[in-house]
């Protein structure tokens, strides 16, 4: 009984999945045009794509796009630098570990997007409250995925480069560092991931600007169709993201 | 008046005697990593109230010490415990919704390789995709009130139960299956004895996962528009410039999360108990 | 042998893997022919990847050979037979979030013994693999030996006129494994069962088998089928006579080249083994 799909089985899976797909769309066609739905509430699929071409066209995602980028970039580069250094600091001493490293990972637990109405009423509706909240939860997986990485690299390796002689910063950046790595990697993803979701989602409750600002802004305008392509720009950005992100982890990886 | 080398003596005794009684504190702190933990959060707290006090105008930050003090009044607002009751029964529904058609979805796609195959790479992609952007049209479609705030939450938490369910029947030995074929066991047998016994812990893995994502769903919705549930009250006390009742009420959720999360995570561990192996 | 006498006939089976032409094409068996008295116990033994746990699987009907056919009493085997061949593994495949008691009774679910004998046959089998004081351990909490024992019991419990064994013992360290083949000795002495037991080991053949069949490098078919004349139960001395020493020489030389050959071409080996498990 092997997981070896018969190639057939493998063709008539794409097939269904292609069929599933196709079958959704003409769904969502047919509804609109043929069965009455409300054009406010479910939009023509033609009507969204136009609407798409002409944001692309014009450039108008230009200003929105620029906001959360730059809100993202700036929350990241945050909790990066400062979740690798603590967590390096941090791993260096195995009782740090054991004391913070629970304390670290209980916070997490908490849905830090609660945070976001504190952090409104600390920095107003521009892009420092966002920014606060995509460092603050990005943080997490990147300092607990550091301790992680250095915190528990095999003695035996230490253990092996001593008796060669390393020193300090020889067992650092031969050791440590590459052993460390990959994992440290796994947690800047993350971080990334989650930084990105919690600044659109920050945008989207309370927000001048942005991405999740536009959305917003256009379903309270009932402007449907063009929430639904600016929607559909938004989740192609986030995978773009989130694909760079993931093949430059594996990169890093290897 | 003692000779100076008495007194060098006695400085040296003195010295001795002060490092071993700090030593004997010292020990015991690196013996009990809880004890630096609890005096790790002490430290922030008092941080943080002296920066409330002193530092911070009173318009955006509240000390702790006034916070808790002021819990009561929190409460007291009018609207505010029916609003928690009403998150709370949010959360409640959406998770067991999650949890149901995560368990049917989970096992109608697991169970078959076919499905699997044809159907995961769906829903991994659905999975993927960063479910906020959507949250104005959960609205439009399903109100402002609580049924747009559970739909969301079962959006977010049904998924991660999928997954867990659809590898907990993947994964399991094929030894196993081809010894219950092998002394006559029938599909239903092989389901109800085999399958479903190894997949118990995956699924108790992936309700907490599936906690975590019903508190994200709700606590979005309600944070972007509520009437009746704490969304209402967080976005009043940020407008009204009130931290001490915002500090106050977010502490109850946070309070609220950390037992909904704690009470899965005790159920996994209870349910998982032939896992360590 | 009469036709009473045969458990099990083998006819031409042979045995492969993916088509031909596929990358993992591999011809496991070929043109293998047995006959299996009732009430013995017969060793197949070869080096890896020869096809024996092929031939094992083929006979219980987890398999379906590519060709040839195998009969047990009178019946073409098409598929699993329950009330008639029962296995034990090499590998644990007990149920790990289950007692060793539920493990035993679940087997005769599985089977269809009515709820009343379920018991009272699990205990049987239980104390006569000497785990009666852990009827309610989980699997986890025993040793390799003692969960092996479980599956015996298991298969005991289901009171077949035939057991298969594929390797049972392999995973087990020497010490092991010499204890549970006196213990197994001992137990089968008793019974009727025809039993066909896979193994690596030359001295574990000898010691319990009445007839070793002796495989072919892959593509596998029976070189030579030793006979080994010594009463049951065998007694812990016999692996020290003369006699064992030949019968073990006997094996050695059978086997010596083929296991060479095997190694040389391991890579086929290795995938052999990976079909026979999947």
């Amino acid at each position: 009984m092997g997981e070896r799909g018969s190639r057939r089985d493998r063709i008539l899976s794409r097939l269904v999945q292609a069929a599933f797909l196709i079958g959704l769309l003409a769904l969502w066609y047919l509804a609109t045009a043929r069965w009455g739905v409300s054009h406010l509430l479910l939009p023509n699929p033609v009507r969204v794509y136009d609407e798409l071409k002409d944001v692309l066209a014009s450039g108008e995602f230009v200003p929105d796009l620029r906001v959360t980028l730059s809100e993202l970039a700036i929350a990241f580069l945050i909790s990066s630098v400062g979740g690798v250094t603590l967590g390096y600091l941090i791993s260096r001493s195995q009782y740090l570990i054991r004391v913070f490293e629970p304390l670290l990972a209980g916070v997490y637990s908490i849905p830090i997007i609660l945070f976001l109405p504190l952090y409104v009423l600390f920095f107003g509706l521009g892009p420092a409250s966002k920014i606060a909240l995509g460092t603050t939860i990005s943080f997490f997986p990147i300092v607990l995925n550091t301790i992680a990485g250095f915190g528990y690299v095999e003695r035996i390796y230490l253990v092996a480069a001593r008796a060669m002689g390393a020193s300090d910063f020889q067992l650092f950046r031969w050791v440590l560092l590459p052993a460390a790595l990959p994992v440290i990697l796994t947690g800047l993803r993350m971080g990334f991931t989650v930084a990105l979701l919690s600044i659109l989602g920050s945008e989207t409750i309370a927000s001048l600007a942005g991405l999740g600002h536009k959305i917003v802004h256009l379903a309270e305008a009932m402007e449907t169709a063009r929430m639904f392509a600016y929607i559909a720009f938004a989740v192609a950005i986030a995978a773009l993201l989130n694909f760079t992100v993931t093949l430059l982890e594996a990169r890093g990886r290897r | 008046m003692m000779p100076a080398s008495d007194a060098v003596g006695a400085r040296d005794v003195a010295a001795r005697t002060a490092s071993r009684r700090r030593g004997g504190f010292a020990r015991t702190v690196r013996r009990h990593p809880g004890i630096a933990r609890l005096g790790a959060v002490a430290a922030l707290f008092l941080l943080w109230e002296i920066a409330a006090r002193y530092w911070v105008d009173p318009m955006f930050l509240s000390p702790p010490s006034r916070v808790i003090g002021s819990i009561q009044s929190v409460f007291a607002t009018r609207g505010v415990p029916a609003a928690l009751q009403v998150t709370f029964w949010e959360l409640a529904v959406a998770f067991a919704m999650s949890v149901a058609i995560g368990l049917l979805v989970g096992l109608a796609v697991g169970l078959s390789r076919f499905s699997r195959h044809t159907f995961m790479p769906i829903i991994l992609l659905l999975y993927g995709t960063p479910q906020v952007t959507i949250l104005p049209l959960f609205i439009l479609y399903f109100g402002i009130g609580p049924a747009s705030k559970i739909a969301f939450g079962v959006s977010h938490g049904i998924f991660p139960i999928i997954v867990t369910i659809v590898a907990g029947v993947q994964n399991i030995k094929p030894i196993l299956l081809v010894s219950a074929r092998s002394m006559g066991a029938n599909r239903w047998q092989i389901f109800r004895w085999v399958i479903f016994p190894h997949m118990i812990p995956s699924f108790f893995a992936g309700m907490r996962l599936g906690m975590t994502g019903v508190l994200l769903g709700v606590l979005l919705a309600e944070l972007y528009v509520s009437t009746a549930g704490i969304g209402y009250f967080t976005t009043l006390f940020t407008q009204n410039f009130d931290p001490t009742k915002l500090l106050g009420l977010i502490s109850v959720l946070a309070a609220m999360a950390i037992v909904l999360n704690e009470i899965v995570r005790r159920a996994e561990v209870h349910f998982g108990r032939w896992r360590a192996e | 042998m009469t036709a009473g006498e045969v458990a099990v006939r083998i006819r031409d089976v042979s045995h492969h893997f993916g088509e031909e032409g596929e990358t993992h094409y591999v011809r496991a068996l070929l043109d293998t022919s047995l006959d299996i008295a009732r009430g013995e116990l017969l060793c197949l033994i070869g080096p890896s990847g020869c096809g024996k746990s092929t031939l094992l699987n083929v006979i219980g009907g987890l398999l379906q050979p590519s060709s040839g056919t195998v009969h047990v009493g009178n019946m073409p085997v098409r598929g699993p037979l329950p009330r008639d061949i029962a296995f034990v593994f090499q590998e644990n495949a007990l149920f790990p979030w289950s007692t060793v008691m539920e493990n035993v009774v679940l087997g005769m679910v599985f089977q269809g013994v009515p709820r009343a004998e379920r018991e009272a046959r699990a205990r049987k089998s239980l104390e006569a693999v000497g785990l009666s004081d852990f009827a309610h351990h989980y699997p986890s909490q025993l040793s390799g030996g003692m969960r092996q024992r479980a599956a015996l019991a298991r298969a005991l419990s289901l009171e077949t006129g035939i057991l298969l064994m594929d390797e049972p013992f392999g995973a087990l360290d020497e010490q092991t494994r010499m204890i549970l083949g006196e213990d197994l000795s001992v137990l089968l002495a008793r019974s009727e069962k025809t039993i066909v037991f896979v193994t690596h080991s030359l001295g574990e053949a000898v010691f319990l088998a009445d007839r070793v069949a002796v495989f072919s490098a892959r593509p596998g078919h029976i070189k030579e089928i030793i006979s080994v004349d010594e009463p049951h139960p065998r007694k812990p001395e016999f692996v020290t006579t003369e006699k064992f020493t030949n019968l073990r020489n006997r094996l050695y030389t059978l086997l010596h080249d083929e296991i060479r050959k095997a190694v040389v071409e391991s890579g086929d080996g290795a995938r052999v083994a990976a079909a026979e498990r999947s």
